[in-house]
């Protein structure tokens, strides 16, 4: 609901600064909103966005879009300037798991539209940027000791858990979003969605469940997939901000989402989401595809790689004496 | 320099797997085994999935004896019929294996099973090598000459029923004993990612007295097949095998073994055997000690997505 509701004022936000800078004589600072070039606006964001604004106005009046939200912003008692609103991306769309995959970075960039900071430390605006993996099930076993020795006795099945989760943001996020906002969205490392299946949920324990969500994160934060960043997020400009994630070797392969976060005073002002596509490709997706939908191919396949490799391998010996 | 290992979904160090890969290569050329029981333990220690290592180690000991065992066979070491009897017993004890890995991993036991069964096999295996090499090293100072192999010698194995003629190695007993050997072997190697000569030659020389000349020969033909039936196995049944990190593995591991067998023709056999026996008992205690000291983490996460079926 938050969500709809801010793009609809992004886009009042928008008109009002369309309108203002068209009918009026627009100051420095205006005067510098107008120049971004408004009509390509929607452009930079997920094109998934753009289409559903689209349908949303063609839905209401064909005629009347572009006049509507222009009226209501002159209706509201808008501030001389424009709402602001947060426009970003992701610096690689598609990142290819190849054989010389090591982990990667990616710069989520944006920018504030309209906006009201004087200079990049001013500190007007906070921003959060959450980096998602695909959610997959997952099963925690925790060892105890039996009879001298560390063997798994309990387990607790979660339907989901994110396989891959970074946090970056302008400061710690406590200091920038209320607990319940957090939980709601699912910002922060104690907020991380993790959905225990029913069965498991009822038969562990409230406070036990906590150690296993615990040993989650912790586990994950380990293996460098679960990332939290505080002062990561950096203002390079007025309204131009910039934060690069680390994307470790062993993440797991499959679509990433971006989320981004702006806030003044606590206050959200603008969302903004983005899809990175993390896929194989070449020799590692043609071996992970004959491995998972030929595997008895890929069986026979690597018996007879085996059996040359070894083969060959010891020819360059074949005429040492013998032992 | 790294390369990303599709299976295993990890990018690896391609010096540190080719590094062990020599190291083991050398020390399975030195002794004369195949080196699974040490490369499976090592993958595993440097975070391979243990279904993974233990997938790939059985590709991996199929390259490591087929030279072996095309050289056996040229100088006649291998006696087909036995090894045929083994073999059939191998690839029913593979299948059993291949299905328990699957269970073992579902029920989350896997790992705990695989250290089992290294600490009691290694355990067991290391002891008598070391007690037997030990006794043959005073028995060659002190000059006494030990007792060999008495032929006509008999035990309860030779009565069961089903007897078969082996021409190559002189016996004439049933096929039952071979059988279950090969079929325990081809279990053990399914579960532990090795070849089980370990296992398997002392058992042909104790239990069948098959004459030493044939008992290499004879189980490394056997274990190159039992190794490629189980490969595919686990490639249709668990996902597990990295032909990737195979290839390393491979390649490296052959070159050593060369060297290790040229530095082995330099020691003497009952010296090599004790050192074999301490590499094998060093082993055991390493896997051993993980199973009852306090682990660091109590958890440990598995994700249930990733292999279809």
């Amino acid at each position: 609901m938050t969500r709809r509701r801010v793009q609809h004022w992004r886009w009042l936000g928008l008109f009002a600064a369309v309108a203002s800078a068209w009918g009026m004589n627009a100051d420095g600072a205006r005067a510098q909103t107008a120049k971004t070039p408004d009509a390509t606006i929607p452009d930079f964001g997920q094109p998934l966005r753009k289409q559903k604004s689209d349908r949303k106005s063609k839905a209401k009046d064909d005629g009347k879009a572009a006049a509507q939200p222009a009226e209501r912003a002159a209706d509201r008692p808008a501030p001389a300037q424009g709402k602001e609103a947060v426009e970003a991306d992701v610096s690689t769309r598609t990142i290819a798991v190849t054989s010389a995959f090591t982990g990667t970075e990616i710069v989520v960039f944006g920018s504030v539209v309209n906006s009201r900071q004087s200079s990049p430390e001013a500190g007007t605006y906070d921003v959060i940027v959450v980096l998602e993996g695909l959610e997959a099930p997952l099963l925690v076993r925790r060892k105890t000791n039996v009879a001298g020795l560390w063997i798994n006795t309990d387990a607790v099945s979660f339907e989901t858990a994110p396989s891959y989760y970074a946090i970056a943001s302008t400061r710690p996020i406590e200091e920038i979003a209320d607990d319940a906002f957090l939980k709601r969205q699912g910002i922060g490392l104690e907020y991380v969605r993790l959905a225990p299946a029913a069965q498991s949920a009822a038969e562990t324990k409230a406070g036990d469940l906590k150690s296993f969500k615990d040993a989650i994160v912790r586990l994950k934060q380990k293996e460098g997939l679960f990332i939290k960043q505080d002062y990561a997020v950096i203002f390079i400009g007025k309204s131009l901000f910039r934060s690069s994630i680390t994307l470790p070797a062993n993440v797991p392969v499959g679509p990433l989402t971006a989320r981004v976060f702006l806030f003044r005073e606590g206050e959200l002002l603008s969302t903004f989401q983005s899809k990175v596509r993390l896929e194989r490709s070449g020799i590692e997706l043609w071996l992970y595809r004959a491995a998972m939908d030929h595997p008895l191919y890929y069986g026979l396949g690597a018996v007879l790689v085996a059996l040359l490799a070894g083969l060959l391998a010891s020819m360059p010996f074949r005429r040492k004496p013998a032992t | 320099m790294h390369i990303y290992l599709p299976i295993a979904e990890m990018s690896a160090n391609v010096l540190l797997f080719l590094g062990m890969g020599c190291a083991v290569g050398f020390l399975s050329g030195l002794f004369g085994v195949g080196g699974g029981f040490l490369m499976t333990p090592l993958l595993i220690f440097s975070g391979i999935p243990s279904a993974v290592a233990v997938g790939t180690g059985a590709a991996q000991i199929v390259a490591s004896s087929v030279s072996g065992a095309i050289a056996q066979y040229r100088r006649n070491n291998v006696d087909i019929k036995m090894a045929v009897v083994l073999l059939a017993g191998g690839v029913v004890g593979s299948v059993i294996g291949v299905k328990m890995v699957r269970i073992l991993s579902l029920a989350g036991h896997f790992d705990l099973f695989v250290a089992l069964a290294y600490v009691t096999f290694l355990g067991v295996i290391g002891a008598l090598m070391l007690i037997e090499s030990v006794q043959a090293i005073q028995s060659a100072r002190s000059g006494t000459p030990r007792a060999g192999r008495r032929p006509g010698q008999h035990s309860w194995v030779h009565g069961l029923p089903f007897k078969m003629r082996f021409h190559r190695s002189k016996l004439y007993i049933s096929a039952i004993p071979p059988m279950l050997i090969g079929a325990f072997v081809g279990f053990l190697g399914a579960i532990m990612g090795a070849g089980g000569g370990f296992i398997m030659v002392p058992a042909m020389i104790y239990l069948l007295r098959v004459p030493t000349n044939v008992v290499v020969g004879t189980s490394l033909f056997q274990i190159v097949f039992v190794a490629a039936a189980t490969t595919v196995m686990q490639a249709v049944e668990n996902f597990s095998v990295d032909i990737v990190l195979a290839l390393l593995l491979i390649v490296s591991g052959v070159i050593g073994a060369q060297y290790g067998a040229a530095a082995g023709a330099r020691l003497k056999n009952e010296q090599l055997r004790l050192l074999l026996a301490a590499l094998v008992l060093l082993v055991a205690a390493r896997i051993g000690w993980d199973l009852v000291t306090t682990p660091a983490e109590l958890f440990s996460l598995t994700t249930t997505l990733g292999a279809p079926g």
